[in-house]
C-alpha cells in the first residue's frame, strides 16, 4: 500500500539521520533536569554555594505532582522548539529541493503524502515525550514520593492530543510555504499566537486547545478526569484533522513547479 | 572542601545516566558529520560546537547543521 | 484517435502567456523532440503534460483516458535537474517510486535491478545518491520515470547538462526507449533532437510554429536557400535583395548572404539580373536544400 510505503521511508530516513536517537534524548534530558535540579538545588548550594557557616537552606519541596508538571512546561517550551525546528523542511525542504517533484509525479494521493509524514513525525514525538516523561515519572518517585503509574500513563495520553495539535501545525505551514526556515520560524509564531488568544479568550470559551494543558495540570493533582478536559481534547482532535485536511487541500492546489 | 568531598558529594547514581545520554548525543553528531557530504557551514567549525557545546552543540548540529535532503 | 492529444492548452503567469494555444498530437510508439531556445516553454509544457501543473485553459487527453482519471500512471517523468533523496540508495529510490507506482514489493525489486542494469548504474545501486555523479543520476532519473512501464516518457533537457561521453550514452540510451514506449523529450540541441527523434515540434514563444516529421520538414522547407559570396561586405547588396517579390529573409554572415524565398526559380533570376546589371563582385552561387538548422534559425528569426 502506498501510504505504507510512504510512512516507512520516513521511518528509514528518521533512523539513518539519528532521529530515532536524538530526538528521545534530548527528551529525556529536558524532562528529567527540572525535578533533579529542584532536589539537588539545597545539596548543591550547601556544598558549592560557599554560604556563610551555619546558614540553614529553607526551601519547602513542592508536592511531587507539581514537580512531575514542571517535565512539561519544560517540555512545552524546549520540546516543541525541537519538535517544530525538526519538521521545519518534513515537506517545505522536498518540494524546495524538487523531490516533491519526482514523488509526487508518480500516482501518489496527496492526502497519503501529507498524512504518512504527519504520522511519522508524530509517532517519533508521541515516544520521545513518553519516554522523556517515564524518565522524569521515575526521578519524581524517587525523590518526591509516590505519584500513581496511572497517572503518567493518563497525563501522557492527554499530552500526546496536544503534541499532535502542534505537528498539524507544522504540517500546514509547510504544505503551504517552500522555505524550511520560514515554516520554523511561522510555527514558533502560531503557537505563541495560540496561546496568546487562549489567556485572553480562556474565560469566555474555556476549551481552546491550549488550554488543555491546564486541564493535565488539574488531573495530574487530583487524579480526576474532568469533562473540560475531555471537551478539550477531542476539539484539539477535532482542529487537527480540519488542519490536516486544509493541508492536503493547500497542497493539491499549489503547483508543484513554480 | 577538598577535591575527594566535592566528588563525594555528587550524586553518582542519578548524574551518570545524564551524563551516558549526554556522551551518546555527542558521539552520534560527530559520526553524522564525519557521514555529512555537505554540512551547512565549515565542519572544523561544527566539530568544536558540538565537543564544546555541551548538550546545545549536538542538538543544533542535528537541527542547522545538516541540510534537509 | 492520436495516443496524446494536446488542444488549445494555454498557461499564463502573473499575466505574462508563457504558453498561447498549443496544439499537438503525439503518435504511439514515436520518439518526438520538443525543440526550442531556453524560455520557450518547453519545460512548462512537459509539467503540464506530467500533471506537475495545472494549465490555464485548454485539454490534455492521454490514450483516450477520461481527464478525470490520475494521468500519473501512464508516465514517467523527468525534470530537468532531477534530485532524488541523497540518503537513500539508487537500488532504494527506485523501489521506492515503483512501489509508489503501485508496484508490489518484489516487482518493483525486480524491476530496479533490471532498470539499473539497462542504464547502466549497476555497480553503484548499494552507493547512496549523495555520491553519485551528474551522469549518473541523468540515468537514474531515467531509470526511475521507467520504473512503471509508462505509456509516455517524458524527459526535459535529459542531455544538456552532461558532458559529450555522458551526452553520448544518454541519447545511446534514449534510442534504446524509443523500442519500449512512446518518447517526447525537449532540447536546445538541434542536433540531439536530429538524431534520436522522428518528429519534430519547433516550439518558439510559447507555440509551435513548425512540427512534423524530419523528411516532411525537410522537404516543405526545400531548396528555398541560396547561398552568396561577395569579394567585399555583403552590406550593400542586402536591401536590394531582400525587395525582390519572392524572397522571404536575407541573412547577413561577413561577406555572404543566406537568401530564403518562397520561390526559388523566381528568385534566383532576379538575383542573377541584379548582379550583372549592378556588376556584384560575386565569387559563389549556390542553390542549396536547407538544413533543419537553417529552418531553426529562420523560425527563431521571425
Amino acid at each position: 500500500m502506498q501510504w505504507i510505503t510512504i510512512f516507512q521511508k520516513e521511518l528509514l530516513e528518521n533512523a539513518r539521520n539519528f532521529k530515532w536517537i536524538w530526538v528521545p534524548l534530548v527528551f529525556i534530558l529536558l524532562s528529567v533536569m527540572d525535578p533533579l535540579t529542584t532536589y539537588y538545588m539545597p545539596v548543591l548550594l550547601d556544598n558549592f554555594g560557599n554560604l556563610p557557616e551555619g546558614a540553614q537552606i529553607n526551601i519547602p519541596t513542592p508536592p511531587p505532582p507539581e514537580v512531575f508538571w514542571m517535565s512539561f512546561s519544560q517540555l512545552n517550551v524546549l520540546g516543541i522548539l525541537v519538535v517544530l525546528l525538526m519538521s521545519m523542511g518534513l515537506i517545505s525542504a522536498e518540494r524546495k529541493s524538487g523531490v516533491s517533484e519526482m514523488v509526487l509525479v508518480k500516482p501518489v494521493s496527496y492526502t497519503s503524502y501529507v498524512t504518512a509524514k504527519f504520522v511519522s513525525t508524530l509517532l517519533l514525538t508521541l515516544i520521545s515525550a513518553f519516554i522523556g516523561l517515564l524518565a522524569s515519572w521515575y526521578y519524581v518517585n524517587l525523590l518526591f514520593g509516590e505519584i500513581p503509574f496511572s497517572y503518567y500513563i493518563g497525563s501522557v495520553s492527554f499530552y500526546s492530543v496536544w503534541l499532535m495539535f502542534i505537528v498539524s501545525i507544522s504540517i500546514i505551514l509547510n504544505t503551504a510555504f517552500r522555505t524550511p526556515g520560514l515554516v520554523g520560524f511561522l510555527s514558533i509564531a502560531a503557537l505563541l499566537l495560540a496561546s496568546a488568544i487562549n489567556s485572553v479568550f480562556k474565560t469566555r470559551i474555556e476549551w481552546l486547545p491550549p488550554q488543555i494543558n491546564a486541564y493535565i495540570k488539574g488531573y495530574l493533582s487530583t487524579g480526576s478526569i474532568t469533562d473540560d478536559l475531555w471537551i478539550t481534547a477531542f476539539l484539539t482532535i477535532g482542529v487537527t484533522v480540519i488542519l490536516l485536511v486544509a493541508s492536503v487541500f493547500i497542497l493539491r492546489k499549489k503547483e508543484l513547479a513554480a | 572542601m577538598n577535591i575527594q568531598e566535592i566528588f563525594q558529594a555528587v550524586p553518582w547514581v542519578i548524574i551518570a545516566p545524564i551524563l551516558l545520554i549526554e556522551s551518546i548525543l555527542l558521539i552520534v553528531a560527530l559520526i553524522d558529520l564525519a557521514r555529512n557530504d555537505s554540512p551547512n557551514g565549515p565542519k572544523w567549525l561544527w566539530v568544536l560546537i558540538i565537543i564544546l557545546m555541551n548538550i546545545i552543540g549536538p542538538i543544533l548540529y542535528f537541527i542547522i547543521g545538516r541540510r534537509q535532503d | 484517435m492520436a495516443f496524446v492529444s494536446v488542444d488549445q492548452l494555454s498557461k499564463t503567469f502573473d499575466k505574462t502567456a508563457v504558453i498561447k494555444d498549443l496544439s499537438f498530437q503525439l503518435e504511439k510508439g514515436k520518439c518526438v523532440s520538443l525543440l526550442g531556445q531556453n524560455g520557450a516553454g518547453k519545460t512548462t509544457t512537459l509539467r503540464m503534460l506530467s500533471g506537475l501543473m495545472k494549465p490555464t485553459k485548454g485539454t490534455i487527453s492521454i490514450d483516450g483516458a477520461s481527464p478525470s482519471s490520475d494521468i500519473r500512471s501512464f508516465i514517467g517523468y523527468l525534470p530537468q535537474h532531477p534530485v532524488f533523496h541523497n540518503w537513500m540508495t539508487g537500488k532504494e529510490f527506485l523501489v521506492y517510486v515503483g512501489r509508489l507506482a503501485h508496484l508490489s514489493k518484489k516487482e518493483a525489486t525486480t524491476r530496479a535491478e533490471s532498470l539499473l542494469k539497462q542504464v547502466g548504474i549497476e555497480d553503484a545501486k548499494n552507493r547512496r545518491i549523495g555520491k553519485y555523479s551528474g551522469g549518473m543520476k541523468q540515468r537514474l532519473g531515467i531509470a526511475q520515470a521507467m520504473i512503471h512501464k509508462p505509456k509516455l516518457i517524458m524527459l526535459d533537457e535529459p542531455v544538456s547538462s552532461l558532458d559529450p561521453v555522458g551526452r553520448r550514452e544518454v541519447l545511446t540510451l534514449l534510442e534504446e526507449l524509443k523500442q519500449e514506449t512512446t518518447v517526447l523529450f525537449s532540447t536546445h540541441i538541434l542536433s540531439d533532437a536530429e538524431e534520436v527523434s522522428d518528429e519534430l515540434l519547433l516550439l518558439h514563444d510559447g507555440h509551435i510554429v513548425e512540427s512534423g516529421t524530419m523528411d516532411d520538414l525537410q522537404s516543405q522547407h526545400d531548396s528555398t536557400r541560396i547561398d552568396l559570396s561577395f569579394s567585399k561586405e555583403a552590406h550593400a547588396f542586402e536591401v536590394p535583395i531582400s525587395q525582390i517579390d519572392s524572397v522571404e529573409n536575407v541573412q547577413r554572415e561577413g561577406n555572404q548572404l543566406h537568401i530564403y524565398a518562397k520561390n526559388i526559380e523566381n528568385a534566383r533570376t532576379e538575383i542573377l539580373k541584379l548582379a550583372s546589371e549592378q556588376d556584384w563582385p560575386m565569387t559563389k552561387f549556390e542553390v542549396s536544400r536547407t538544413s533543419l538548422e537553417d529552418l531553426f534559425m529562420k523560425v527563431v528569426n521571425q
